[in-house]
């Protein structure tokens, strides 16, 4: 499967992430020698998956609720510590004008 | 194989040697050894010293267990309350989690001393850990070849014995593929037998923490240490709570060989194999002939659906929650794709970008739900051999450790390397690595024994069939404590 150049720019966005052109054009062949890979799975198996409703990949049969209970959280000072913050808020440029 | 941590925890209860005296001797084994194979990124002496001067106390109370006051190691992406937990990525770069995960939680209480943290593949995305963002560890047998990932730092750490005993994780063979290039052992439990909470997560559904160790004995020690029912974990279950009963009889039990496995491999690890097999089968043991014929498909399954956790795992790290954030930047929306793009190293990008391709509004139907459905039928067809069979016996790798440099240029190969790790984690079952004699060259080569889910106890004990006949017997690297 051939992958584009302006795919992987709109994958990129999607992700969050940048690629400059260079990057890009050498980032294109990697990837659709993966894509390729992972399509091995489509020469397997036959097309309809329409009717698979259920695509969750939970192992956990046990389904046990616990009391809810109020307990101490973690203080806000300690979860600040590792990031840009302010009074023990997340702290990010002005967004509202 | 012999039992470090035994050997070291009746020295400390005779009082020949105090947990204080033993963590000096670690760390300055450590100050020699890790700058020549780079195992420890963040080094927790100060802790340690604590945590000796604790575990003492416990010992003299009488109030030891057999790991109180043993030096050990965590992988990089488990929790440490204050201390350094960065995945070896610049995006977590000065990262201290504000708690303990459970595993290292319940190791404290028991008197553990924690020694530093190692080296691992960024994110734990890789089979060599030469993604690090602070270089590969090396392979204490060979220091030209790489220690296997993404545990890697956990590995060259126990076998080089700058650590006793380490904790690692397994999301696709990340514990007994570096524990088979670097000859000691690894043990992946059951998805849910060990508590998740605090290990930073790369795909939730597959992702398991679990011992690394110079023996047998060891592992069911750590797993005994470690192993239960956790509330902070959803996915984690109830699990028989008494120690692992070791007594390596393997009369009457059935070996399952998948020819599935075997395709493809290196014919020298075969060989060591078949060789192990036989040793088994003069101590009573039966093999009975089984079949997988979708096991090829879990490899491509696997990469579906660990990057498409991993895209919507990783989407958390936007420089707003966690440390790193990027220096220029013109509104929000462009700080979050700046730091992550300047944040995370090639092949997390690369796995992201599949992860976000394969979950896309057009291509979910084709990859992420098929792969889901393949899944379940691997799932089911090694439930239908452990019908006929008791364990399973496989190789780790179909090959040997890697020369250093070599992924770079062969991502394939590489990622086919995981080829008999990932059906384990796909089906959730427990596996333990361990040592069955060498290639040409001399590297270690490693084969797995493979259980059905929850019955980890006795995967341990059919492995310990191996250590308590001598079945290989490597010889130690120099360098390390060797007490």
């Amino acid at each position: 499967m051939a992958i584009s150049e302006k795919e992987i720019k709109t994958l990129a966005r999607l992700a969050r992430l940048e690629f400059s052109e260079e990057e890009t054009k050498k980032f294109v062949p990697e990837f659709e020698e993966i894509i390729n890979f992972a399509d091995s799975i489509n020469q397997q198996v036959e097309g309809d998956t329409a009717s698979i409703r259920e695509v969750t990949t939970r192992i956990a049969t046990w389904d046990e609720l616990r009391e809810d209970e109020v307990k101490p959280s973690l203080p806000s000072e300690k979860i600040t510590s590792n990031v840009h913050s302010d009074n023990g808020y997340f702290a990010v440029r002005r967004v509202v004008k | 194989m012999k039992s470090v941590i035994k050997t070291l925890s009746e020295k400390l209860r005779s009082g020949q040697i105090t947990s204080v005296e033993l963590t000096e001797k670690y760390i300055e084994a450590i100050k020699r050894v890790n700058p020549v194979i780079n195992a420890y990124v963040h080094e927790t002496f100060e802790e340690a010293r604590r945590d000796a001067e604790y575990a003492d106390r416990l010992i003299k109370e009488g109030k030891g267990t057999p790991l109180t006051g043993i030096p050990f190691t965590l992988k990089d992406n488990i929790a440490t309350d204050g201390e350094l937990t960065t995945c070896c990525s610049k995006i977590l770069e000065g990262f201290r989690p504000y708690y303990d995960a459970t595993v290292w939680k319940k190791l404290k209480e028991q008197g553990a001393v924690l020694l530093g943290k190692t080296n691992m593949d960024e994110f734990a995305m890789g089979s060599t850990s030469e993604t690090s963002v602070y270089g590969a560890p090396l392979n204490p047998r060979n220091t030209a070849r790489v220690t296997g990932g993404s545990s890697g730092g956990v590995a060259a750490a126990v076998c080089a014995d700058i650590a006793a005993y380490g904790l690692g994780s397994d999301t696709g063979g990340s514990i007994r593929q570096p524990a088979s290039f670097c000859g000691i052992v690894g043990f992946k439990p059951t998805y849910g037998a060990v508590s998740r909470y605090g290990l930073i997560a790369y795909g939730s559904s597959l992702d398991q923490i679990g011992p690394m160790t110079h023996s047998v004995t060891d592992a069911a020690l750590v797993y005994d240490a470690i192993k239960g029912e956790d509330c902070a974990d959803q996915t984690s279950a109830p699990v028989h709570m008494g120690p692992t009963a070791l007594n390596g009889d393997v009369r009457g039990i059935k070996i399952g060989v998948a020819k599935e496995f075997f395709d493809g491999i290196n014919p020298q690890i075969k060989g060591a194999i078949d060789a192990a097999i036989e040793q088994y089968k003069n101590a009573g043991a039966e093999v009975v002939e089984v079949s997988i014929p979708a096991l090829k498909l879990a490899l491509p399954v696997y990469y579906i659906i660990a990057c498409a956790e991993a895209s919507s795992n990783l989407g958390r790290y936007d420089g707003i929650r966690y440390g790193y954030r990027a220096a220029n930047y013109s509104s929000v929306d462009d700080m979050i794709t700046k730091t992550r793009t300047e944040g995370f190293g090639r092949e997390v990008k690369k796995r992201i970008m599949l992860g976000t391709y394969v979950l896309s509004s057009g291509y979910f139907d084709a990859y992420y739900k098929k792969a889901c459905l393949i899944r379940k039928r691997v799932e089911s067809q090694l439930a239908e051999c452990f019908e006929k069979c008791d364990v399973l016996f496989a190789p780790t790798a179909p090959v040997t450790a890697f020369p250093l440099g070599y992924s770079g240029g062969n991502a394939l190969e590489t990622y086919l390397s995981d080829v008999c790790t990932v059906p384990v984690n796909i089906a959730g079952l427990p596996a333990i690595a361990l040592p069955c004699g060498k290639d040409k060259d001399g590297l270690p080569i490693g084969m797995q024994i493979i259980g059905k889910k929850f019955d980890d106890e006795r995967v341990l004990d059919i492995a310990y069939f191996a250590e308590k006949s001598k079945l290989c017997e490597l010889e130690d690297v120099e360098g390390g404590v060797r007490l």
